[in-house]
């Protein structure tokens, strides 16, 4: 073999090696912007939903964009929004102009989502929020759809679907209590915590709850952040009141259950305790929390669809917890983005818009429609109800948290049955059966 | 009327930068400063990097009208926001109710500021120290009430959104912020440069002494609450423009606080000092970002070790490290002479 023989082999093996191992000769990913606040429980669901998305995506060979398949790039951004406002639209300029960014998911602080929604409406990007529940975040989308209609909100169902959804929880616990015990009227105690966005649902529970045949006893509103929460269980306990209302987002969730708990006060909670939500809140109230009931997206037994148990188990195994509301990120991505850029074959935003809008497609939650308004104008709001969202009522049952509702709900007169599968019977505490 | 002729003006403005501000090596800084912001656009128009640069003006406006009044005046404002949510609370109103464009809701916003200064100096007149800090931190507080009271005027927890911009254009919106900033900071450092100053400066060391000269302090405090909220009122006015909102977020406590941070990590009583704080401190958070977790953690270690070494603030050592002071005639030198450029008198 002479030496011109040895150099084009050479030249040959190094062009093969070229050609099959630089990335350069791949298609370019396409890259998503995960904004949130990252060092909360808020933003580490963002991140999480996302990565088990982009996996899940990428072990498949990637997007078919077209003729190619690309790959899913996360590019994580904390957007510091529960203490920085400024910061959060900072890092949303970053993920669009210096990490050129295909697509953004994620926000949680409405005031903080608001301001960031106007940099990616300015960039022409699709910004799906993952977090934030004001209606007016979509309201925008309807008032100005040329500039807002990037705007798709993928959780949670709006505020005002989340206080009816609460109602009917309490509906729900209100009927078993007046059956089982007995009770000529179920009279109720609303326990809130002090914060604004509380406010107006006090008042809209106080005009609902006697339309559905109960009594409203008292209100009461602990500091959401208060340790001691005996004074206020005491005046429950002296009203009479049989379910007590709760609306906490904050700390105070855990010490109003585990003092509750301990005094065996003779009512049941229902409603919103974040803190319940947790998978840590069984160890955090000594056990004490036996039978608080809250609202959840996810409760590991429970089935929307086939499309549920897969991801709540397969987030449960990949992280180690029970997947919060922010999670759905992952929802955005392979159920939301993903189909919709396959279908237009491209990454061009309106196009995708025009497609997204007009989908119906399941997400582990239930079943996506994005909704129009009352004057037919799209808000990229999510549509609430049977068949659609509902979300799920859940119970702490000797330290496992269940799902209860809906349990052969029927949303209005004439409406279809509920109940889905893994749901088991809600429990009344057995002291207050005495 | 003799005209002069631009080759003669261009000398003359050689002559001024060659013996006022080659001769001190903070002016070159200051002027390289001035220099680089201004010709930031020519060299790049990234989007992010102009919009860091935008709100750390609007920052630094803040930070130098607190301290036109806590460190000029010693009148200790822990509530800060209350001028700067004032400013942007009330531009916003005027831009989305009365359809007011930013440039006449952005004074007027500082007109409330300067009423609101007035309100909370009145009953602020009579406390000094720990008192007064903490009853004016309680003011951004009380606004807030308000704003969550009336939230069909005020948005409640959402804030005033869907503001217009001073301009839509980036490099428009630049020159306008930065400029402002500039020249707003020109007009603060000539007002603490005045006699005016000069008696904020004394009420700051001795208040007894300078009302014993005939002085009236309870005016020139009430003056120095005005025009700290004036300028204060400008910057929020511009911060809920640019941003296109204004909501609860610019009256929090981490706000008045970030201010004091500011103004002290530059050097208090300087007005120059505040701003060069906010223009290293507001960038180096951005530029942390590629250590998310520690992001906060690596920022107030850094404040706590330039205060730990700087107790006087950045600026001061720095200028304390490049420059002396003539012992004869006051006047600063650049550190490397041996005897004073003006007196001759020796510096060492």
């Amino acid at each position: 073999m002479n030496v011109r023989c040895v150099v084009r082999v050479c030249v040959l093996v190094a062009a093969a090696i070229a050609v099959l191992s630089v990335p350069v000769w791949a298609a370019a990913p396409i890259k998503i912007g995960i904004i949130g606040p990252m060092n909360f429980v808020q933003g580490k669901g963002h991140w999480n939903g996302a990565v088990m998305a982009a996996e899940e995506i990428n072990a498949k060979g990637g997007v078919l964009v077209g003729k190619e398949r690309r790959k899913i790039e996360l590019v994580k951004s904390d957007s510091n929004e529960f203490l920085n406002l400024t910061d959060a639209t900072n890092a949303m300029e970053r993920l669009i102009t210096s990490d050129k960014v295909d697509f953004i998911v994620g926000g949680f602080r409405t005031e903080a989502v608001l301001a960031m929604q106007d940099i990616a409406m300015d960039n022409k990007k699709i910004f799906m929020g993952a977090g934030a529940a004001h209606p007016e975040l979509c309201l925008r989308v309807a008032k100005d759809y040329k500039r807002y209609k990037y705007f798709f909100r993928v959780t949670p169902f709006n505020s005002n679907y989340l206080v009816r959804t609460s109602f009917a929880h309490m509906g729900f616990v209100g009927a078993i209590l007046k059956k089982e015990l007995n009770l000529p009227q179920v009279k109720v105690a609303i326990v809130a915590e002090k914060a604004v966005w509380v406010d107006p649902m006090i008042e809209a529970a106080k005009g609902v709850i006697p339309k559905m045949g109960m009594e409203v006893v008292g209100t009461w509103r602990p500091s959401a952040v208060a340790t001691d929460v005996t004074a206020e269980l005491s005046a429950i306990q002296q009203s009479g009141a049989n379910l007590i209302f709760t609306v906490f987002s904050s700390s105070v969730g855990i010490p109003f259950a585990r003092q509750a708990g301990e005094l065996k006060v003779p009512a049941v909670q229902v409603g919103i305790n974040v803190e319940a939500q947790k998978d840590g809140f069984w160890e955090a109230t000594k056990g004490m929390g036996n039978y608080v009931f809250t609202t959840n997206t996810y409760i590991r037994g429970v089935e929307y669809n086939n499309l549920t148990k897969d991801f709540v188990e397969g987030y449960y195994k990949r992280f180690g917890e029970t997947p919060t509301y922010t999670a759905d990120t992952h929802t955005a991505i392979k159920e939301g983005l993903a189909p919709s850029i396959e279908a237009v074959g491209s990454l061009d935003a309106d196009k995708i818009v025009a497609h997204l809008e007009n989908r119906e497609y399941l997400v582990p939650s239930g079943k996506v429609k994005y909704e129009k308004d009352a004057q037919g104008r799209p808000t990229h709001d999510l549509t609430w109800g049977p068949g659609y969202l509902t979300s799920l009522g859940g119970q702490w049952q000797d330290g496992k948290f269940v799902g209860v509702w809906p349990n052969k709900w029927v949303a209005a007169p004439g409406a279809p049955e509920v109940t889905y599968k893994g749901v088991v019977p809600y429990k009344i505490p057995p002291w207050m059966k005495k | 009327m003799t005209m002069i002729s631009p080759a003669v003006q261009l000398k003359r403005l050689v002559t001024l930068v060659r013996t006022e501000v080659l001769v001190l090596p903070s002016r070159v800084i200051v002027a390289m400063f001035v220099l680089a912001l201004l010709g930031l656009p020519l060299v790049s128009q990234n989007p992010y990097l102009i919009r860091v640069i935008i709100l750390t003006s609007v920052f630094a406006i803040l930070a130098a009208s607190w301290d036109l009044l806590s460190g000029f005046t010693g009148q200790m404002n822990f509530g800060h926001a209350l001028f700067f949510g004032m400013g942007a609370y009330t531009s916003a109103l005027l831009n989305i109710h009365f359809a007011i464009p930013p440039w006449g809701s952005v004074p007027m916003g500082a007109l409330a500021a300067v009423l609101t200064g007035l309100i909370v100096g009145i009953p602020c007149l009579r406390l000094r120290g720990t008192y007064l800090a903490l009853t004016t931190m309680a003011f951004p507080i009380i606004l807030m009430g308000i704003v969550f009271a009336l939230p069909d005027l005020t948005g409640g927890e959402l804030g005033i959104s869907g503001l217009q911009r001073l301009s839509n254009s980036l490099v428009g919106n630049y020159y306008i912020y930065v400029v402002t900033m500039l020249v707003l900071s020109a007009v603060m450092w000539k007002i603490t440069d005045s006699h005016t100053g000069i008696i904020f400066h004394a009420i700051r060391e001795d208040e007894l002494a300078v009302r014993a000269s005939g002085i009236n302090t309870t005016r020139y405090k009430l003056m120095a609450f005005c025009l700290s909220g004036f300028f204060a009122g400008i910057s929020g006015g511009m911060y809920a423009h640019y941003m296109r909102i204004a909501g609860p977020s610019t009256l929090e406590v981490s706000m008045s606080f970030s201010v004091v941070i500011w103004a002290v990590f530059g050097g208090l009583a300087t007005i120059y000092g505040p701003i060069a704080a906010v223009f290293v401190l507001f960038p180096f958070l951005e530029f942390v970002r590629f250590w998310p977790e520690y992001r906060t953690m690596i920022f107030a270690v850094v404040v706590l070790l330039i205060l730990l070494y700087m107790p006087e603030g950045i600026v001061h050592w720095a200028r304390d490290k490049m420059e002396k002071e003539c012992p004869r005639c006051k006047i600063r030198n650049v550190a490397t002479r041996k005897s004073c450029r003006v007196c001759t008198a020796l510096l060492d």
